[in-house]
């Protein structure tokens, strides 16, 4: 028996390490949240390297980084353009509200609630080692508010949200990750759905709508419904570019361009508590108000 | 001499994770940020025993796994299983500091990544395939450039060699 065992013994070995491997992933593909916090932890032990490797990558890798963005430089223009005509329309159509919106709360006579919005500035100190995967480690944690659920925002729009968090750091998942659902609306038609991340390397999310027959097309801004369970609403999501069948032709989807660059993420803020109601946030709108 | 060590294994392994968390994706746009534990499996597995290179390749991916905090095993047994195939090959071949390790690391990432997507396929993941594989350029280079650069500037070196130089030393 054991000449047997050491005969097969390399067979063996590799065998049981599939083994286990198989049922440590099939376990961890329907459990997440302790092996999310694992990481999280993880991700704090190592933030002093993490954010000073970071604090070098900013230094030195904004030159090498254009020859790294050579390859998207030119799809990332022509997006760039497009965002740049959504932003002027919507420029046009928040000072019209912004506008409407102080006679209103002149008449109302209540007070800003712009100011009821507190966020947290953060400091992405790393990102998720697989690609697939879009997480990334931000340097402010429990110490400073910041709680699981929570939403992270850059003025060009919604980042993702907090999934973990230790004293001092925390993890965010991007809209971009394969397991992120946000409660979204169409602006012009108020088209509601969930926008899905895809993979990062599509660049894209998918809006997967609700109505059967929903009135959306190419160019349409997205933004947070109030329908969302952990995102303010009314916040950019992005903006559609393709609109298709779904299988069987039961639903519609449709391809959105998030505003946000994720390439270039370094800071971002956390929405520790936001007015309830259709306000943006302050950093919004150019610094209008 | 350390570069048979078990911890140096691991050092070598946080660090990679390191720069590839933190420092390039300054450098590489999203989803093409590329992997250093693959060139670290494949140096430090050609100059070892299956059986080893099976554990440095078990160690490495675990520990990207738990760092990710998703799929645990995903890339453990991806690159156990490439810890142990370039470990075999290794005594099969005419070996040279820098186009073998190359070419190893190459044909590594062309195997590992369809591997990888059937995983992800098996554990809910279904990514489409052209998205799937379109970092692979990138990434083909970079593995093939890194890991015989890792090997030269660590100074790994086959066993017999290492311990010859020792005996030399000691008579």
């Amino acid at each position: 028996m054991s000449s047997f065992i050491f005969r097969w013994r390399r067979p063996i070995i590799i065998i049981l390490v599939i083994m286990v491997v198989s049922l440590s992933l099939s376990y961890t593909a329907k459990v997440r949240g302790q092996v999310v916090s694992f990481s999280n932890i993880i991700g704090a032990v190592m933030s002093p390297a993490s954010a000073s490797l970071t604090f070098l990558g900013n230094q030195a890798g904004k030159g090498i980084s254009t020859v790294g963005q050579l390859f998207t430089l030119q799809r990332e223009n022509a997006a760039l353009h497009q965002q740049l005509l959504l932003y002027q329309s919507m420029k046009l159509e928040l000072s019209e509200l912004n506008q409407e919106n102080s006679q209103l709360r002149g008449l109302l006579d209540l007070k800003n609630s712009a100011s009821a919005w507190k966020l947290v500035a953060a400091a992405v100190i790393s990102r998720n080692p697989d690609s697939w995967f879009q997480t990334m480690v931000i340097n402010r944690g429990t110490r400073d508010g910041i709680r699981p659920g929570m939403a992270v925002i850059v003025p060009q729009g919604v980042v993702g949200r907090v999934i973990s968090a230790t004293p001092v750091s925390s993890t965010v998942m991007l809209v971009l990750d394969p397991d992120s659902g946000v409660g979204a609306q169409d602006v012009r038609s108020q088209a509601a759905g969930v926008v899905n991340g895809r993979d990062p390397l599509s660049e894209t999310l998918t809006f997967q709508l609700f109505s059967h027959r929903p009135d959306i097309s190419p160019g349409d801004a997205v933004v947070t419904s109030s329908y969302s369970q952990y995102y303010p609403s009314g916040l950019l999501i992005g903006q559609v570019s393709r609109v298709s069948k779904s299988a069987y032709g039961l639903t519609e989807t449709a391809s959105v361009v998030p505003a946000v660059n994720f390439n270039q993420l370094q800071d971002v803020m956390v929405v520790l508590s936001h007015p309830g109601g259709a306000t943006l946030p302050p950093i919004y709108g150019g610094g209008a108000r | 001499m350390w570069q048979f060590r078990f911890p140096t294994w691991i050092v070598l392994d946080v660090l990679g994770l390191l720069v590839q968390t933190a420092l390039f994706p300054h450098v590489f746009p999203v989803g093409y940020v590329p992997n250093l534990i693959l060139p670290l499996t494949v140096i430090i597995a050609l100059y070892e025993t299956p059986r080893r290179g099976l554990v440095a390749g078990l160690v490495g991916g675990l520990m990207q796994d738990m760092w990710a905090g998703r799929l645990w095993g995903l890339n453990a047994l991806t690159y156990a299983l490439l810890g142990f195939a370039v470990a075999q090959l290794e005594s099969r071949i005419v070996r040279d500091n820098v186009f073998v390790p190359g070419l190893l690391a190459g044909v590594s990432q062309l195997l590992v990544m369809p591997f990888q997507w059937l995983l992800l396929y098996l554990f809910g993941l279904a990514i489409p395939w052209s998205d799937f594989m379109r970092p692979l350029p990138v990434w083909l280079l970079f593995s093939m450039l890194v890991t015989p650069a890792i090997g030269g500037i660590l100074g790994f070196r086959p066993r017999h060699e290492v311990e010859k130089k020792y005996s030399r030393v000691a008579h």
